[in-house]
């Protein structure tokens, strides 16, 4: 079952990619699948329809549990990150005062690999942020604030 | 989900956070000051500063205090078994903020086994304790003085036949082998084996310190001495200059920069800074002598005067402005509030994170 959730995501990842100007094989190589596998997602063939429906009800829960649910459904956190990625809907605004000590708390937190530290700071990209919040939870001097944008 | 993979030791003092990176932060008791500046900048208030107060207090309603300050010293740590300071592994995030701020590396955290002080970003004291080996002379008073045994001076003599003045030589043709200069020689520098066919007289030029009591007390003149300061005799003996070599080590782990071994250098040799600068001060009217201050200062800055005769009960204590490092401690241990030090200037290396100068500037007074 997993795989199949699994495989749901990959072509919902697939469209997305798709609408956005990518070719087969770019699609192919970023998600890490062979580019006849991506033609027979896009052509609508070897996949049932009941996997792709679980699969986007996943991807519009909360923010958190669909990277919950992605990174049990794949084995690689490289590619669930991938895959949050592309599939979220929503776009994040992370915001660290100046209050952050610099712990890195939040980086182990990070799911997605946004978050960095300098100069004993927490920085934060907000296009790789997912806005699951489990920084945010983390951080012990409350600095983390993370925005929806509309 | 679970990301945050602590682990501590099981003597709560070395706490390991293994995930993107490797943090670990351990404490070491012998190293630690007691000053609390951990305690007052932790920002999750993880760190508790153990009470040395309430010890004093509590000594002195046992009546220790009575029995002689030596005992109370000897004591301490037997009656007190308690480490400085506590760590609440629990509360602690690992910012290495009490590692940044500590002026003696008691706490330190290593990231991915770089200790902070190693990274450039974190603040660093610019203090320091250091013996130019060319100004040295090997006196040993900065290894006595030192108030954390950091000081190790190994030294190198030279050799006793290159200081003295001469050399014996025996005429084998003339001696008897009778041992009277064996007898004789305060040194102990002659062996004299008279056994018939065996006789054979031996100086040792290493013990020799060529006094002539053997040339002196010779009942045949079989000793011929050979001087150098006239170059008199057969030999050119060629003497090296003495002089006197060696090394001179600071554990950098032990040394609190107190200056100590630069108070007592008799050559400039010995060069210290101080993490802070301020000023220490005993109000003598509040205190009690209770010696607990004395007990925990780390750089023997604070001591009862010179006992005025047997018997006679201390009144106060003095605090030594130059070996002070301005940490505090004394301060916090102090029962009835006599101490008061101010730390006027900090100078550390500029870090670029707001909340760390803020956590600085608040050490200062």
């Amino acid at each position: 079952m997993p795989k199949h959730i699994a495989s749901g995501l990959k072509y919902l990842a697939a469209v997305k990619l798709k609408d956005a100007g990518e070719s087969h094989q770019a699609i192919a190589n970023e998600l890490g699948v062979d580019r006849s596998t991506i033609s027979h997602y896009l052509n609508g063939s070897n996949l049932s329809w009941n996997s792709i429906d679980v699969a986007r009800t996943i991807t519009e829960l909360t923010p958190r549990d669909f990277l919950v649910m992605a990174e049990a459904v794949f084995d690689e956190p490289e590619q669930s990150r991938k895959i949050v990625n592309i599939c979220r809907e929503r776009d994040f605004e992370v915001t660290i005062a100046d209050s952050c000590i610099g712990c890195g708390l939040c980086v182990n937190a990070c799911s997605m690999k946004a978050i960095k530290l300098e100069s004993l700071k927490a920085h934060a990209d907000s296009r790789q942020c997912c806005g699951c919040q489990l920084c945010e939870d983390e951080c012990p001097t409350n600095s983390i604030k993370i925005l929806e944008i509309e | 989900m679970i990301r945050n993979l602590k682990e501590v030791n099981d003597n709560n003092f070395d706490i390991t956070r293994s995930a993107e990176e490797v943090r670990n932060l351990s404490f070491n008791d012998q190293v630690c000051l007691g000053c609390g500046i951990c305690e007052s900048t932790c920002p999750v208030e993880a760190i508790t500063l153990n009470a040395i107060a309430v010890d004093a207090r509590h000594r002195l309603s046992n009546d220790i205090y009575f029995s002689g300050h030596e005992k109370i010293a000897q004591n301490f740590h037997d009656d007190f078994d308690v480490q400085r300071v506590s760590i609440d592994e629990s509360k602690c995030v690992l910012c290495g903020m009490c590692s940044g701020l500590c002026p003696v590396d008691a706490l330190v955290l290593t990231i991915d086994d770089i200790p902070i002080r190693e990274i450039e970003a974190y603040p660093h004291y610019n203090a320091f304790s250091e013996i130019d080996d060319d100004e040295c002379i090997y006196c040993k008073r900065c290894e006595v003085a030192c108030p954390r045994d950091a000081i190790v001076i190994e030294r190198v003599l030279p050799s006793r036949a290159d200081l003295v003045t001469g050399e014996i030589e025996v005429n084998e043709d003339d001696c008897i082998y009778c041992g009277v200069c064996q007898e004789l020689c305060p040194a102990e520098a002659i062996v004299v084996d008279n056994e018939t066919g065996k006789e054979s007289i031996v100086i040792d030029t290493e013990k020799c310190v060529y006094c002539l009591v053997c040339k002196k007390s010779c009942p045949t003149n079989a000793i011929k001495a050979l001087c150098r300061a006239c170059s008199y005799g057969e030999y050119d003996l060629d003497p090296a200059k003495a002089v006197v070599t060696g090394n001179s080590i600071i554990d950098p782990e032990l040394c609190v920069y107190c200056g100590w071994c630069e108070g007592v250098c008799p050559t400039d040799a010995a060069k210290h800074k101080k993490p802070f600068e301020g000023s220490i001060e005993v109000d003598q009217e509040k205190c009690q002598a209770c010696g607990a201050c004395v007990d925990i200062c780390s750089c023997n800055a604070l001591a009862f005067p010179v006992s005025s005769g047997p018997g006679s009960r201390m009144e106060h204590v003095i605090a030594n402005n130059d070996y002070c490092v301005k940490c505090k401690a004394c301060a916090k241990a102090c029962p009835n509030g006599a101490i008061t030090v101010k730390r006027t200037e900090i100078d550390h290396t500029p870090i670029q994170s707001a909340t760390w100068n803020e956590a600085l500037d608040a050490i200062k007074d």
